[in-house]
């Protein structure tokens, strides 16, 4: 699991720390990730909220967009179908 | 003097060549994803390939810190 924002790395810690995250929160300051993915909204310069999941090949298998990117429930199952798979 | 310059079919090879460059859409299941390496809260930086080979990734964007988003 690694969360990416625009936000600033001090920022990150801060909401890392309040929130309890272990996982990497990657700071996408200058908004190229979030660009190439296809998510960064233009007119506000943040990215949108979306999920990726990825596989072992780097090949993406599962993404969730906005609203749907709330409920963790279809990563999770992606996750879940490509575990199954690798065993 | 019956001589003319044909410049016409000459332009319309320069606009043959000027064809628009492919354009990447936004990314769908099955496309590789794009790799990059960004610093983590601690100032680490993190390479998404590091990743690659052992483990299934979840990358989830949100929008703001502090936003519950």
């Amino acid at each position: 699991m690694i969360g990416i924002s625009v936000d600033s790395s001090p920022a990150n810690k801060v909401f890392a720390e309040q929130n309890g995250f272990t996982f990497p929160l990657l700071s996408d300051f200058k908004r190229t990730v979030s660009k190439e993915y296809g998510i960064l909204n233009e007119e506000y310069g943040f990215a949108n909220r979306a999920t990726f999941v990825i596989d072992t090949d780097g090949i993406i298998r599962h993404i969730d967009k906005d609203r749907d990117a709330i409920d963790p429930s279809g990563a999770h199952a992606a996750c879940s179908l490509l575990e199954h798979k690798k065993s | 003097m019956l001589r003319r310059i044909q410049l016409a079919p000459t332009l319309f090879a320069l606009a043959l060549g000027c064809s628009a460059a492919a354009q990447a859409g936004p990314l769908s299941v099955g496309d590789k994803a794009p790799d990059f390496t960004l610093p983590d809260q601690h100032g680490n930086k993190v390479h998404l390939g590091d990743f690659l080979g052992n483990k299934n990734v979840v990358l989830a964007f949100y929008v703001l810190a502090f936003t519950g988003g």
